[in-house]
């Protein structure tokens, strides 16, 4: 039986001529799982929004042509008996997330069903159990870790028995434990109903999918079986698409094979393991940050140090919760009033512990993880020039001038920072923290969310950046960007820091602290010589 | 008192009612104190146990008896429920900021009414034909609104007004620390309330901690930017309130961007499908809410009483 069958389906948004979305033909089967990828704005949302049925019935717009899931016509089956054909999970569970509770969340699609109590009971339990969620049942929501909360979200579309379930990019906002586990469930599921995943990470879900479809331009560009994944890999870097690395290296040299050792050897034999990233060398501290926070009642949070070189990018790693956010804001004097810290800050050989926030933002930028709740100001021109002018630097204009040529924004200075893109927003949030003339540039989780080729773009404008004579500090949860772009790596647990070095020391013993090393990194060396866990 | 004396004095009086339930609200209570007393925390105490729409009742009699009885009455009510926050989940914090809220309800309204209402009201308010006068304004004041004279008839008046307030914002924030949105909506419904209606109050619920948290990390970029980096430090409190509202736009953008996908969650969850929804847990009655609406009734029949002997609403206020 087909569980998707797409016909001439083309959809447009208000007031745009182009269809978002042009799909003359596409069918999965049932039992199938299909991996959907693409660049960011390609039009995979559109597609799951038209299979979903939130085309046309949530949102309007021109639509034609015919979705039918498991023999329901989407256009006229209503959204409430779709949803028992077909569930999905959004990327950001923060927003997918309604309620206080764990177990009210999960009861939530049942009771609008209006099934009887005991139903309702048994469709939570069971989605709690598939979920390894049981624990977190009396917990409140906003408690919850970013892959906690993933899970949950996952039970509460299972606890409406979808036949077709899509994951649409369930792990770009979580650490690598939550994004394990994740793909754990998604691997149980896989014998019990049809998937359709999308999802950046083609390395990490490679091993489980059936077939591999590429969306650009609101286009099908590829539509292949995943074990033909190896034949396609230039067309998919081509395509800004990430893609195991090894798969790159086997075909550049000829090599028959997808296994990462037998690769790994050959390539060896043929003396052609490529060069690691090339890291900045030892330079001078510029500046130490020792920070020890405890809750009001005594309880040791975080307790850690670094040392930032300069002209250095240093990435911060470690599970959700294992203190990196606490760690910053704590350097920046952010905390809760109600957490107590203690802290020893030296930038240049001067003590900035007891400065104020307004003060050490004069030498340390920060650019939060939600940058668009720094844009404040109409104009793009404004927003740079908006801490010149609180700092009553005179004569800012050249530098306001610097700063739009450096991030690319002249031709944006009179947009609405709010109307741009997703990475123009994040240009100007970083032009506009740097322009009082910092020293140090703090962003946090700034790749969560982004599809490879733009996370490219990131690590490119933070090497610039550097270059330039900044000194950066990341917190990601992604080591394949770790790893080509940041100089050092200290690595946080449970509020300790754990590992601090290089990423091809760091990455040896990663693993103890779920961080996974990249393919890049595993190419060029014998997994056996890691440390595990 | 030479005259530019008299004017900055006034000036400082003048900005003392409208600044220092600022000062509180940013500098005692902060951003991140008012997100924590506008979320749900689970917890095993009386209130916790009670029916939402016990709450909601609870909240409606407060205001019922607040509004027409004497003010000493909505003091007493005052105290009592803000002693009631210590047995909340994290009771002696809640209980501080209940403190600093109350402060700022009783200063805020008494300075709004004290220099405002005219004397003939004090007058007969106080039974008395000569008022107190504390501080002559400058005659210009009087452009603004002001009586010529601020009097302590005029203080007590307001103090009195502010009873009013007190002891119902206190009330309405135990049903938002102490319910869940879900549990408001099955007791809503229950009551006849639409769905759809009553998710709008859910997701209320749950965005406006959010929104405090965003303003504040907002704020903090602000000040790391240079807000109020020229100014004395004892100012910055009022950059702190210019910063929220900097921040709001933003904010706003921000959770509507999220709301697409609260609505997409909503919908494909098969919400609405029916005019009505069963539940996991219904909303029972049980011994708590029968002492409560007991406790209700008798807080009706003696405020029928105390009306009755003369303790009731309006002038004159203080008996």
């Amino acid at each position: 039986m087909k569980a998707l069958e797409i016909h001439d389906l083309k959809f447009y948004y208000m007031g745009r001529e182009e269809p978002a979305i042009n799909i003359e033909h596409l069918s999965i089967e049932d039992g199938e799982t299909v991996l959907i990828t693409g660049r960011s704005g390609g039009g995979k949302s559109t597609l799951v929004n038209c299979i979903t049925g939130i085309i046309p019935h949530v949102i309007h717009g021109e639509f034609e042509g015919q979705v039918e899931v498991y023999g329901h016509d989407t256009m006229k089956t209503q959204l409430s008996k779709l949803s028992t054909e077909v569930g999905i999970v959004l990327q950001n569970p923060e927003n997918q997330v309604l309620n206080y509770t764990v177990e009210e969340e999960v009861a939530f699609g049942p009771e609008n069903l209006c099934l009887e109590q005991d139903d309702i009971f048994s469709r939570v339990k069971e989605s709690i159990e598939t979920t390894g969620t049981s624990q977190l049942v009396d917990r409140e929501t906003y408690t919850l870790s970013g892959g906690e909360l993933q899970r949950v979200a996952i039970a509460a579309v299972l606890s409406m028995r979808p036949k077709l379930l899509i994951l649409d990019e369930p792990t770009s906002n979580i650490d690598p434990e939550g994004t394990a586990r994740v793909f754990d469930i998604i691997k149980r599921l896989k014998e019990e109903k049809t998937l359709i995943v999308v999802e950046h990470k083609v390395e990490r879900v490679l091993p489980f999918v059936d077939r591999i479809i590429v969306i650009d331009q609101g286009k099908i560009l590829l539509d292949i079986k995943s074990s033909q994944l190896p034949h396609y890999v230039e067309k998919m870097v081509e395509m800004g698409i990430e893609v195991p690395i090894h798969y790159i290296y086997a075909k550049k040299n000829g090599i028959d094979s997808e296994d990462m050792d037998t690769i790994r050897e050959k390539l060896r034999e043929k003396n052609m393991i490529p060069e690691p990233p090339r890291r900045a060398g030892d330079s001078r501290s510029i500046m130490h940050a020792s920070v020890k926070v405890s809750t009001s009642e005594g309880k040791e949070l975080v307790k850690g140090e670094i040392d930032l070189e300069e002209k250095h990018i240093l990435a911060i790693m470690g599970r959700n919760g294992a203190g990196k956010s606490t760690f910053l804001k704590g350097v920046m004097g952010f905390l809760d009033m109600d957490l107590r810290c203690e802290m020893e800050i030296e930038l240049e050989g001067r003590d900035i512990s007891r400065e104020h926030m307004i003060k050490r933002g004069k030498e340390i930028a920060f650019v939060p993880q939600n940058f668009d709740l720094t844009l404040i100001s109409k104009t793009v021109e404004r927003e740079v020039e908006y801490s010149l002018k609180k700092r009553k630097i005179r004569e800012h204009g050249e530098r306001v001038e610097k700063l739009l040529d450096m991030f690319t924004l002249s031709d944006l200075r009179y947009r609405d920072p709010l109307s741009l893109s997703l990475g123009q927003r994040r240009r100007v949030s970083m032009a506009s923290a740097m322009a009082s003339g910092v020293k140090i540039i703090m962003l946090d989780e700034p790749t969560s969310g982004q599809d490879y080729y733009h996370k490219q773009i990131l690590g490119k404008e933070l090497t610039r950046i550097k270059e330039a004579g900044y000194s950066i500090i990341i917190v990601t949860h992604d080591s394949r960007f770790v790893y080509r772009f940041a100089d050092r790596v200290v690595v946080f647990n449970n509020g300790r820091k754990v590992l601090d070095g290089t990423p091809e020391s760091v990455f040896r013993e990663s693993r103890k602290y779920s961080i996974i090393p990249p393919s890049d990194f595993v190419l060029r060396n014998d997994e056996h010589e890691l440390v595990n866990s | 008192m030479n005259w530019l004396t008299v004017n900055i004095i006034s000036w400082l009086l003048f900005f003392f009612g409208a600044a220092f339930p600022v000062l509180i609200l940013l500098k005692a209570i902060g951003l991140t104190g008012l997100m924590k007393v506008t979320r749900y925390e689970s917890y095993h105490s009386f209130y916790y146990k009670m029916n939402p729409a016990v709450k909601i009742m609870l909240g409606i009699i407060v205001m019922v008896v607040a509004s027409v009885t004497i003010w000493w009455i909505g003091a007493i009510m005052t105290a009592i429920i803000l002693a009631s926050y210590l047995t909340l989940k994290d009771g002696k914090r809640k209980f501080i900021t209940g403190l600093f809220l109350t402060m700022m309800t009783i200063i805020g309204t008494t300075w709004a009414f004290a220099p405002y209402t005219p004397y003939v009201i004090l007058e007969e308010a106080f039974h008395t034909g000569s008022l107190t006068t504390l501080w002559t304004w400058p005659s210009y004041f009087t452009v603004m609104g002001y009586q010529p004279a601020l009097t302590s008839q005029g203080i007590v008046y307001g103090f009195q007004i502010s009873m009013r307030f007190a002891a119902v914002s206190l009330m309405s924030l135990v049903l938002v620390m102490t319910s869940t949105p879900s549990q408001v909506l099955r007791s809503l419904n229950k009551v006849g309330i639409p769905t759809s209606l009553t998710f709008s109050l859910v997701v209320a619920m749950r965005t406006i901690p959010r929104i405090f948290e965003y303003i504040d990390t907002s704020v903090k970029i602000q000040f790391m930017k240079g807000l109020g980096s020229n100014s004395p430090a004892f100012l910055r409190p009022f950059y702190m309130l210019s910063g929220a509202f900097s921040g709001i736009v933003p904010v706003i953008v921000f959770l509507v961007r999220g709301a697409k996908d609260t609505a997409i969650s909503a919908d494909t969850r098969a919400f609405r499908a029916y005019s009505k929804r069963t539940y996991m847990y219904p909303m029972a009655i049980g011994k708590i809410d029968k002492m409560a609406v007991s406790f209700m009734v008798l807080m009706i029949l003696l405020t029928g009483i105390v009306v009755m002997l003369g303790f009731g609403r309006g002038i004159a206020y203080n008996g």
